[in-house]
């Protein structure tokens, strides 16, 4: 059965300090959808809803997610290890046309989905040309 | 610094293998023209294989992959993931302005450590990682022997 899609609170707040040790960078992909919305996919894999952290402030946009896998029984011999489960962090700088208020983000299988909607005010308007 | 993914082994062909999608990407060859990347250089998806006294626990980060799309068999002392991830939907109408992750076909082949009972395997898949749990078999457990004195 799939899994249901679970949203993720966005919180306008100063950033979460980057934490040093065993963080890598989540794989990205984002993309603009035809009215201008910015879409950002990150593959977080291991991360439960509670363990992720959106936040928004001044202007850039920071990821955490903490997706430590529980490590079996110590009884396990580790036979084959190609990852070790770690901690995400991510920042992006937001441009200004980016409507902070309405920022979503969502969690499904492993992948953080955001999106960016671009405020009103800074669609592309035709302006009318008035003649007389 | 943030790391990259998969940097446990380090790919001296990694940044090659990046310019020459990037030239493919420039010419109008590979994903979505038609051959399907690389996903992480290569090797995916990224298995972790541990052995216990009663069976193998194998841990396979499949982040983005449906349940369906999951094609996992056994032969002997074989375990075999394939699948597939797939792309965006709709994807001619997105413009990406970064795209790293991969997407296209995968198959990884794991040789188990010890004989296992095929019968009683669970696979399960949660937030994105697939744990597949293989019982040994009677033969494969430690026995404990007695010494006379």
């Amino acid at each position: 059965m799939p899994e249901k899609t679970e949203k993720i609170a966005v919180r306008a707040e100063p950033a979460r300090p980057q934490p040093q040790e065993n963080t890598l960078a989540p794989l990205v992909d984002i993309y603009e959808e035809a009215d201008g919305t910015v879409v950002l996919v990150a593959e977080v894999p291991g991360a439960a809803a509670d363990k992720i952290d959106v936040r928004v402030d001044k202007g850039v946009l920071t990821v955490w997610a903490d997706g430590r896998l529980e490590k079996p029984a110590s009884d396990y011999a580790e036979t084959y290890a190609d990852f070790s489960a770690a901690q995400y962090f991510r920042a992006f700088a937001l441009g200004d046309e980016i409507d902070r208020d309405r920022i979503e983000s969502s969690l499904c299988e492993g992948v953080l989905t955001i999106r960016l909607p671009k405020a009103v005010a800074a669609k592309t308007r035709k302006i009318e040309v008035k003649t007389g | 610094m943030a790391r990259l993914r998969w940097q446990g082994w380090w790919d001296p062909f990694s940044s090659l293998r990046y310019m020459q999608r990037e030239f493919e990407r420039l010419l109008g060859r590979g994903f979505p023209f038609g051959e399907s990347h690389a996903i992480g250089g290569g090797v995916y998806p990224p298995v972790n294989v541990f052995n216990g006294p009663n069976d193998i626990l194998v841990q396979c980060e499949v982040a983005g992959v449906k349940p369906d799309d999951l094609d996992i068999s056994i032969t002997g002392e074989t375990l075999m993931v394939k699948g597939v991830k797939k792309g965006h939907p709709d994807e001619e109408k997105l413009t990406f302005q970064r795209r790293e992750r991969g997407m296209g076909e995968f198959s990884r082949t794991i040789i188990l450590p010890d004989k296992i009972d095929a019968d009683r395997v669970e696979a399960k898949l949660n937030l994105g990682v697939l744990t597949v749990r293989l019982p040994k078999s009677e033969a494969a457990r430690p026995r404990q022997i007695k010494v006379n004195a």
